[in-house]
């Protein structure tokens, strides 16, 4: 509508103060949400990369996949009943490296599984993130439970388990470490319908990511952080065009007497929200983009397109909400009450 | 011949328990092409007559003919396209659109009464109307470098140039000198006998009555 981009172009410092407000409000809303699920990967590569499907523990576990210890028979009734099911085990702890420097890993191991790296005793796979931090295929490593050491053998991307990178071993090793023969957990991937297996508890996906510690007080509280500032420019959209139609209420008035239909009047708000909305949002995706090639490589920052476009279509959906609500007051003006108001 | 007729109109203002009658029976017709002032002091409802003949405010009883429809008794909505496409207007303050040039103020009219116009005859429409007016060589500049009579000529051009059929003018003059007040009712006296508009118009300047073809007396709600 013409005429909504003429009132722009007419009033662009009351228009880019708004669209600056936006620009920033989304800008941050972007990085923080970057940052959200650039933890949720350093916190739980491991687990988000496994595609959906049901996880078990140990009913008596409370939840803390710590304390689960799956009965072998039932493991290998479910391996055997269940195609790619796999039982891993999972365990926090330190290896040694040449230079005697502790290094905290989270110990895999598992049985035969696509998902999950198999090793030969005496052999360990790490996260990448370990390289970068100066490890080399056939270093080795030491852990004071564990007799021999571990050659490291290769490195793998995005394996990361309670913000520590994972270490892949074979089970005689992880047995001689932690002693103990049973698996912590059964994962059965596929979207079929959960399993009733006595003594076992199953959780989805999400589920069991708000099983691992801090994972869902870290993510609840960067979440809540995200949705605040969608809310705020929410309603800095109705606040700013509350402010504008008061102004106009006059105009409004005369436009409605000369015979502009209400809906015309409503499409020229849409109009300026939706122009003013998609620069912002194009702006601070750009922005977003720039800050993820110029951000520190430690920082665990991670924002996908699917989140951009998710976030964009909310802002959208949340400034029309905010401003056809403020807006509701056009559909009230009275002509006549205008045309007595004197000059708008 | 008679294109507006109003007939038995009253309107009577509710303010709790009071009741106050503003127009009691009103009768009056306009004849095509002429100009028809309502005159009378304050209160007498000269104003509230205007308002409810051109559809902004409903009447309480009686009706209101146009082209023998009554509008009294249209939707809000039938009554909102009659203005856009029949009816123009000009108020004490000329009212224009702030971001809007002189032009674009014409050219935003032509699309809210749907005149189905090319560009080329568009511009050649507006051209004419800001040349009767003698605005032509301000059509691209915006209101708030107008003067209060420029203003005001700009809000005729808008209230004619879709050429409508009836003009409703409420005191256009009463925000400006006398000379400019002059102009200003030449300039609808020309452009309405040109374009054959009726016009019903509100005024309390008794040396404005020289430019019209009829006069309407109103004390008290009545026509004396």
């Amino acid at each position: 509508m013409s005429i909504a981009w003429k009132e722009i172009k007419k009033n662009k410092v009351r228009f880019s103060i708004l669209g600056s407000i936006i620009f920033l409000v989304s800008l941050l809303t972007f990085i923080i949400s970057g940052l959200a699920n650039g933890l949720s990967q350093d916190n739980a590569a491991l687990i988000k990369n496994l595609p959906s499907g049901h996880f078990y523990m140990n009913e008596d576990a409370e939840e803390n996949y710590n304390l689960s210890r799956i009965d072998g028979s039932i493991r290998e009734q479910i391996l055997h009943d269940q195609k790619d099911a796999v039982a891993f085990s999972i365990q926090m702890g330190f290896l040694n490296d040449e230079s005697d420097k502790q290094r905290s890993v989270a110990f895999v191991t598992s049985t035969n599984s696509k998902w999950f790296e198999q090793v030969a005793p005496g052999e360990i796979i790490l996260d990448r993130s370990l390289e970068k931090e100066g490890m080399k295929v056939g270093d080795t490593l030491t852990h004071k439970q564990y007799k021999s050491s571990f050659v490291v053998k290769k490195f793998v991307d995005q394996k990361k388990f309670s913000h520590a990178p994972v270490a892949y071993i074979n089970k005689e090793s992880y047995n001689e470490i932690y002693r103990v023969e049973e698996m912590q957990l059964l994962f059965t991937p596929g979207e079929d319908s959960t399993q009733n297996i006595k003594g076992l508890q199953s959780f989805s996906n999400k589920d069991f990511l708000n099983t691992i510690p801090s994972y869902s007080a870290e993510q609840m509280s960067l979440n809540m952080i995200v949705w605040f500032l969608i809310v705020i420019s929410g309603m800095l959209f109705g606040i700013f065009f509350y402010m504008m139609n008061v102004q106009k209420i006059g105009l409004y008035g005369i436009l409605k007497a000369i015979g502009v239909k209400t809906s015309d009047l409503f499409k020229m708000m849409w109009t300026q929200m939706l122009f003013i909305t998609i620069l912002s949002l194009t702006l601070s995706v750009g922005s977003s983009q720039l800050f993820n090639k110029v951000a520190p490589e430690d920082m665990p920052y991670h924002l996908t397109n699917e989140t951009t476009l998710q976030l964009s279509i909310v802002f959208l959906v949340i400034g029309f909400i905010g401003a056809t609500l403020s807006g509701l007051q056009i559909k009230k003006v009275e002509p006549l009450q205008a045309i007595q108001q004197g000059e708008v | 011949m008679d294109i507006f007729s109003i007939d038995e109109l009253r309107k009577t203002f509710t303010n709790g328990d009071m009741k106050e009658e503003i127009l009691k029976g009103i009768n009056l017709t306009l004849k095509e092409g002429e100009i028809t002032a309502l005159v009378g002091p304050s209160g007498s409802g000269k104003s509230t007559l205007l308002t409810i003949a051109a559809g902004l405010q409903p009447a309480s009883d009686g009706k209101v003919l146009f082209n023998d429809i009554n509008i009294t008794s249209m939707t809000s909505e039938q009554v909102r396209d009659i203005r856009a496409k029949q009816f123009g207007f000009v108020f004490q303050f000329a009212h224009l659109v702030p971001f809007l040039t002189v032009w674009e103020q014409l050219s935003l009219m032509l699309d809210v009464s749907e005149v189905k116009i090319n560009n080329e005859k568009r511009e050649q429409e507006i051209d004419y109307i800001l040349d009767r007016v003698g605005l032509s060589n301000r059509k691209h500049a915006y209101p708030s470098s107008l003067s209060g009579g420029e203003k005001q000529r700009v809000a005729i051009a808008r209230a004619v140039i879709h050429k409508p059929k009836v003009l409703f003018a409420d005191e256009p003059t009463a925000s400006l000198d006398t000379k400019k007040s002059k102009e200003i009712m030449s300039l609808i006296q020309d452009l309405t006998k040109t374009l054959n508009i009726t016009t019903l118009m509100v005024t309390h300047d008794e040396e404005m009555l020289s430019y019209v073809d009829h006069v309407v007396r109103m004390s008290d709600g009545r026509v004396v």
